[in-house]
């Protein structure tokens, strides 16, 4: 079969989309390292260990442990007791590996959390106001039509089905992914994380009460930041399995062989 | 099958490598000083208005969390404590047109105001508190800041450890904040030693660290450049945002 390219991704999508590559990896990062110098996610307003969700510690020297929900796991090496990104282990929540800075600094995450934030927002918005502009929104947002096809997708990725439902240029389930992503999870991780700050919710009472109070906030921040992750991950395999290299070509160049 | 290899080898490599690339970049001076340009931001656009939130009596922790510093254990304040603070006189000086220095049953006698809000330390933790004491504004009316006057400097009897004394900030409008509040009760009893006696600082609007403890003198400045390392507190000179409401 001949191959014929297509111009599918735009320059503003193409540049957002590293943009957002690079910001996703630093806020997942530094969050992790804030998230450390307190290891807990409480139901709560204030901190209240009846209330407590997870709680990622050191019982004792060597030993590791996650809480969640009351269960307590043992991860040492993994979560609760890793290490330090200097040669040696201790009491860190999340390892060196994954925190941004490696060494334990809570003012350095702070900074690269705050700063890339702007970045990761202001990107989105200068994204979806041309993209909207433009009338290309359109064709990423899950309808009320496409439900009914996103078994029979779900079926074809599993080679349940010989062919994929008809569709646009993004099937059923890649409109659900991103419409939930753009209009759920990312307006909630940025909400949350607006809402667990102190001068926020002195202007805005109502928006940290909405999420139930600071350390709720927080919570949310954090599982948001679980489902994004997610998101990654599937996103990734995707590429990764559905031509490499063409999908990696459309994105850079913007041209994408069919 | 040897793409797919590839790739995960790529990316967990990527992963590994994570730790020392943030590491190094992060002490990069052009990096800190780019990062460090958020707060700006953020001071500009979320800034210092509205009020926190203010909780019921059946919110606030009975055994509000002690943290920061340990407890002052030198002579001073040991006779400070021992004299049930009668000898404590809260200096206000610098930029202001009458020096005073204000006793604790002078402070008890100008108005007082009581407040249930919520401290939201840096680290994420958040307790709840009954404060009762002077509000900050009330006490500049009482020394005038001359012009020229632009931080309110709070030094604290605290230190690190390492003989650098505990200091903080805040500019005249974060100052005359309604809710920043010298706080000379906690819960309904004389502010203990552990959590700053007799005078301490009470911010809601912005982060725990802002809320300094032990204070022993107030000094009204143009700038703070040359106190401590010159970046508003102690904190702030160990790489924290002066503007703490984010």
């Amino acid at each position: 079969m001949k191959m014929k390219a297509v111009y599918r991704y735009a320059l503003l999508t193409r540049a957002s989309h590293w943009v957002w590559v690079v910001a996703f990896a630093v806020l997942v990062g530094s969050g992790l390292q804030i998230f450390n110098a307190s290891p807990n996610l409480d139901a709560s307003d204030k901190s209240d260990p009846a209330r407590r969700v997870l709680a990622i510690g050191s019982p004792s020297y060597g030993v590791g442990t996650t809480t969640l929900f009351g269960h307590t796991f043992v991860t040492t090496g993994w979560l609760g007791w890793t290490e330090d990104g200097m040669g040696s282990s201790g009491p860190h929540a999340f390892p060196a590996w994954a925190t941004i800075p490696g060494y334990q600094a809570l003012a350095d995450g702070r900074r690269w959390h705050l700063f890339f934030a702007w970045v990761a927002v202001l990107c989105a918005l200068a994204w979806l106001i041309s993209t909207a502009i433009k009338g290309n929104l359109r064709e990423m947002i899950l309808r009320p039509s496409d439900l009914s096809k996103l078994w029979p997708m779900q079926a074809y990725y599993l080679k349940l089905r010989k062919e994929p439902p008809p569709h646009g240029i993004y099937n059923p389930l890649q409109k659900a992914a991103y419409t939930g992503v753009m209009f759920i999870i990312a307006p909630l991780i940025v909400l949350t994380g607006l809402a667990l700050s102190p001068g926020i919710d002195a202007i805005a009472n109502p928006l940290t009460a909405v999420f139930g109070g600071r350390q709720f906030a927080r919570l949310w921040h954090f599982a948001g930041m679980l489902l994004l992750l997610a998101f990654f991950l599937v996103h990734t395999f995707q590429v990764a399995t559905q031509g490499f290299a063409n999908q990696m070509r459309s994105m850079i160049t913007g041209w994408y062989e069919t | 099958m040897k793409r797919k290899l590839f790739v995960a080898s790529a990316i967990s490599a990527a992963l590994t490598g994570c730790g020392p690339i943030s590491s190094a970049l992060n002490s990069s001076g052009a990096v800190r000083r780019t990062l460090a340009s958020a707060e700006g931001l953020d001071h500009l656009v979320i800034g210092t208005r509205g009020l926190a939130r203010e909780y019921r009596e059946h919110d606030v922790d009975r055994h509000f969390r002690v943290n920061g510093f340990a407890t002052p254990s030198d002579a001073r304040y040991m006779d400070l404590v021992a004299g049930n603070f009668v000898a404590y006189r809260l200096v206000v000086d610098g930029a202001v047109d009458q020096r005073r220095a204000f006793s604790l049953a002078q402070l008890h006698a100008m108005p007082q105001t009581t407040q249930i809000t919520r401290h939201d330390c840096v680290e994420g933790w958040s307790a709840i508190g009954k404060w009762s004491g002077v509000r900050l504004g009330e006490l500049l009316d009482a020394v005038g800041p001359r012009d020229g006057a632009r931080y309110v400097v709070f030094h604290c009897m605290d230190n690190d450890g390492y003989g650098h004394l505990y200091y903080e900030s805040l500019d005249l409008h974060q100052a005359r904040h309604p809710q920043a509040l010298l706080a000379l009760r906690l819960n309904d009893a004389a502010l203990d030693p552990d959590h700053g006696a007799p005078v301490r600082l009470r911010v809601p609007t912005q982060l725990g660290y802002k809320s300094a403890k032990w204070i022993a003198r107030i000094e009204l400045v143009g700038s703070f450049a040359n106190i401590g390392a010159g970046n508003g507190g102690y904190w702030e000179d160990d790489g924290y945002e002066w503007y703490a409401g984010i």
